[in-house]
């Protein structure tokens, strides 16, 4: 018996753990996507650019995409920052995610030698420089983590979502 | 029933209301701010929208085509050999001085021979690698400005000897009409294009000529329509314009 009350505690104290570790993954992917979006947010012809680079649309649909890209950035990481819908939110976040390992997939298949264009404005390497696919993949499936926590585990502290339902 | 349990059934009762109102709180709350999501979301997207927009009607407005051009009025054209080579170059681009540094002298030596045309596609995609100053646009421009007054070689060559770091600010629009004035650019139309910015919405439109070619990286080199893979040797260039030769 006295096991079994133990095992209660344990797991409870773990439950009570999970606010905290969301608010970590939520404050860490909001970091994550307001600056990929601050980095491109000033030179619009650059990102359009970078999307351009991955071929995967003409140059005039990816003008359009680079140029609202870095903005959706910036307002999914206002949207962690502050906590609003944190589900939907973070769902948000991973399908953004989601995407842009698609595009890397699709560069690296395709044998294109380009810089992601992730946390810079992209373009083709440099010569003698070669393009880390897998790193960055590995890279985004960590951001990933980051919003599965959330999309399991919503709850979070200091987050408009619980100043609204009345937590704090 | 005893009196306890008629206390314990209000309570019992009064925990399902209060259980039941922080329910449909949470509903109300979980729509409301779904719906602000949404909302923000599509702002956002709107807002990027609108300032591109903005952007390319300002670009078209202040464009100037430097009389000359050639290629859809996006490249300078130097010799009148029968094989095009195209060259697409940003002044900020280390690959590119070396490539030039490397190959400049055997391109000047085929133009002599009138066995090329090069067309020089001066392009902007470095402007991020210069703090602010937008160094790749303002030298593009100032060398259409050299090359209004004849001399977009001798301004293109000046410019990669003193070609400044990469990030660093960049060469000052005063250390571009010196440079002009280095190589006989003296007259008040190369300056003033320099200080006014004439060109600049130009070079924008060469740089977005040469993205919706598929091209990305500097130096992009082509001979007779057809891309050399990567920065090519003295030795690959001059086989391929060989080769376009027949």
């Amino acid at each position: 018996m006295g096991v079994t009350v133990e095992k209660r505690q344990q797991s409870a104290r773990r439950a009570a753990a999970w606010p905290s570790i969301s608010t970590v993954a939520r404050l860490g992917l909001a970091a994550v996507f307001l600056t990929a979006g601050g980095l491109k947010v000033g030179d619009l012809a650059a990102s359009g650019r970078a999307v351009n680079a991955y071929r995967l649309m003409s140059f005039d649909a990816a003008k359009v995409v680079g140029a609202i890209q870095p903005f959706l950035e910036i307002a999914v990481g206002l949207l962690l920052l502050v906590g609003l819908a944190m589900r939907l939110s973070a769902a948000i976040a991973a399908l953004l995610l989601v995407i842009f390992v698609a595009g890397i997939v699709s560069a690296w298949a395709h044998g294109l030698q380009i810089d992601c264009g992730c946390f810079s404005k992209g373009g083709d390497l440099a010569a003698g420089r070669t393009a880390e696919y897998g790193l960055e993949i590995l890279r985004d499936v960590g951001f990933l983590v980051l919003a599965g926590i959330l999309l399991v585990k919503p709850r979070t502290r200091f987050s408009i979502d619980g100043l609204l339902m009345g937590e704090q | 029933m005893s009196k306890g349990g008629r206390a314990r059934d209000r309570a019992d009762a009064r925990r399902i209301v209060e259980q039941q109102k922080a329910a449909e709180r949470r509903r109300r709350v979980t729509i409301w701010t779904s719906a602000a999501v949404v909302l923000v979301l599509v702002l956002a997207g709107l807002i990027g929208w609108r300032v591109l927009a903005s952007q390319q009607k300002s670009t078209a407005t202040a464009l100037t085509t430097p009389a000359g051009v050639v290629d859809s009025g996006t490249a300078w054209s130097i010799g009148a050999g029968p094989v095009v080579v195209d060259l697409y170059e940003d002044f900020m681009c280390p690959i590119c001085h070396e490539f030039e540094n490397a190959t400049g002298a055997t391109i000047k030596q085929l133009v002599a021979d009138k066995k090329i045309t090069v067309r020089y596609h001066t392009v902007a995609i470095l402007d991020a690698s210069s703090n602010g100053t937008q160094y790749s646009t303002r030298a593009a421009g100032a060398a259409a400005a050299a090359a209004i007054d004849g001399k977009f070689i001798e301004y293109h060559d000046v410019l990669y000897a003193n070609q400044p770091q990469e990030g660093s600010s960049g060469l000052t629009d005063a250390k571009l009409i010196d440079l002009g004035k280095s190589v006989g650019l003296t007259s008040t139309a190369f300056v003033n294009a320099i200080n006014n910015k004439t060109y600049d919405a130009w070079v924008a439109k060469v740089t977005d000529t040469f993205s919706s070619r598929g091209y990305s990286g500097t130096p992009t080199i082509v001979v007779a329509g057809k891309q050399l893979q990567g920065v090519p040797t003295t030795a690959q260039f001059t086989q391929a314009v060989t080769q376009a030769t027949g």
